[in-house]
């Protein structure tokens, strides 16, 4: 399967009467946006207003509690649209043309939905620690009807969010973009012929699917509900998998992960050079044992009947998924099928603590993306788009982290994407 | 938590539904239990069938205290 991303850089965002991408800038008006995100009986039923604002790098700005980021993207040639089966409908994507709008993200804000959602500071300590304080933000501040129940909250922003940046990537379907660049994996047969003698890689990504506002879709079906089954790599960079996550803002993969997922870019780009980059394996992390063992056992069988020589295995989230990731290991290991596994460390304060919750000898080769208990101050910021009335307890914040200041003393869990799984940030991964 | 307990001279039945991690922390009775989110429980049952659910497991971790064990042993319910 072969996609041709054609990449639109966005150089700024300015709220407009009108909505366009003209000379690299981004016109918006907030009306036009809010009237496509409402076209969803979901938003419409338990999202009382939407409030859009901007936030750009180095701005001293603090967006929470922050629950997805999302890049706009939209196809301009091959079957399919983006998010397939719950914005565009049901069909293949990952092959033809998608234009990228790229240098910015969609977020969603607002009042939060379980505990366990994020801050992104545009500068200072923070923005060190999150990739999208480098990303020009385009920010929908959410407020629920009253009495809306989690679940129904969850679903309308996960809609809201996934709307407007569909809404946003569409500007961008009639421009020349500034770059482009082709994606291609082959069959079995035909890549086995093509690039004989290389080793066989595959990616073997797991999403998180505890239930309970922790979540992920593919092509529309709750991730919890399937068994492991092959991807195309190329299909996740159309929308394939999306996040409908409240879970620790430091290792959750946002749909911008999914998006932009580095382990595919980095296998895109030893393909054909060092490896053989067959396909994607997308495995869940459920809360059953059984459905742990189903899991790994079917992963293992794929990962098998393809004759893959290696795997590299992403965790999300902490916790029991680290058993997941070590059955995943083993069995693969077992096998004889080498394994790499990306995850992080809840290894405490101090950094003294066992790091996951369960290991092997056989997992003797592990990127970590960093010890998200460290503790960080992040300095008081000018402008809240949110609301800080939970900094306090979201996962990674106590009583008190909330300084009278503003300032704010957390665990790094507290900061989207800082310890990321898939090594996107830049702790320790790349 | 366990092996501090047993340290101690105190046997400990570690009742939890991910067995491959109670057993990689070094536990020696183990009871497998429901899901991660109820572990001593499941929803989907009527309060009668829980009842006799809660019932059946907590009445084999009892149990499991009288087995002499000579390795960490997972005790099916």
């Amino acid at each position: 399967m072969k996609l041709e991303l054609g990449f639109i850089q966005i150089k700024d965002i300015q709220f407009s009467n009108e909505c366009a991408v003209k000379d690299g800038i981004l016109y918006v008006n907030a009306d036009d946006v809010k009237a496509f995100v409402y076209e969803n009986d979901d938003v419409k039923a338990y999202i009382e207003s939407i409030e859009l604002d901007i936030a750009k790098p180095g701005e001293s700005v603090r967006i929470t509690p922050v629950k997805d980021v999302i890049e706009p993207r939209v196809k301009v040639e091959g079957p399919g649209g983006i998010f397939p089966g719950v914005v565009s409908k049901v069909d293949t994507v990952g092959s033809g043309k998608t234009h990228v709008l790229k240098g910015m993200a969609v977020v969603t804000a607002g009042k939060i939905v379980g505990f366990q959602e994020g801050i992104i500071d545009m500068t200072g300590t923070g923005a060190q620690y999150t990739p999208f304080s480098k990303t020009l933000n385009l920010v929908l501040v959410v407020k629920p009807v009253a009495g809306t129940k989690q679940h129904d909250y969850e679903r309308a922003v996960r809609f809201a969010g996934l709307r407007a940046a569909t809404f946003i990537g569409e500007l961008g379907r009639n421009l020349v973009p500034d770059e482009t660049k082709t994606y291609e994996t082959y069959g079995v047969i035909e890549g086995y012929n093509k690039l004989p003698g290389l080793p066989r890689v595959g990616y073997l990504h797991m999403l998180q699917t505890q239930g309970l506002l922790h979540d992920t879709y593919v092509y529309g079906v709750d991730a919890k509900r399937i068994v492991a089954t092959l991807l195309n790599p190329t299909e996740t960079m159309d929308g394939a998998i999306l996040s409908g996550n409240c879970v620790s803002a430091c290792d959750k993969n946002t749909t911008y992960h999914h998006l932009n997922n580095p382990v595919v870019a980095e296998l895109f780009e030893q393909h054909g050079k060092t490896i053989n980059y067959v396909c994607n394996i997308i495995t869940n992390e459920n809360v059953y044992l059984a459905d742990k063992q189903r899991g790994s056992d079917w992963a293992a069988k794929l990962t098998k009947l393809l004759d893959l020589d290696a795997v590299i295995v992403s965790e999300e989230g902490f916790g029991n998924p680290d058993a997941d990731l070590i059955m995943n290991c083993v069995k693969n290991e077992k096998q004889g099928i080498k394994t790499v596994l990306i995850t992080d460390e809840y290894a405490g304060q101090d950094g003294k603590s066992q790091s996951l919750a369960d290991s092997d000898p056989l997992a003797d080769a592990v990127v970590s993306g960093g010890n998200a208990n460290m503790v960080i101050v992040l300095p008081p910021m000018d402008k809240v788009i949110g609301t800080l009335d939970f900094v306090d307890v979201i996962a990674g914040g106590h009583a008190g982290s909330l300084r009278p200041d503003g300032s704010i003393e957390a665990e790094l869990q507290v900061i989207t994407g800082a310890t990321n799984e898939m090594g996107f940030n830049c702790m320790s991964a790349r | 938590m366990v092996k501090e307990i047993e340290r101690v001279g105190i046997p400990v039945v570690h009742m939890c539904t991910i067995t491959p991690i109670s057993l990689t922390v070094g536990a020696n009775r183990i009871i497998p239990t429901i899901a991660i989110p109820h572990p001593l429980g499941n929803p989907t049952l009527t309060k009668e069938d829980e009842y006799s659910l809660r019932y059946k497991l907590v009445d084999a971790a009892i149990k499991a205290f009288s087995v002499e064990v000579d390795k960490q042993t997972v005790f099916e319910v």
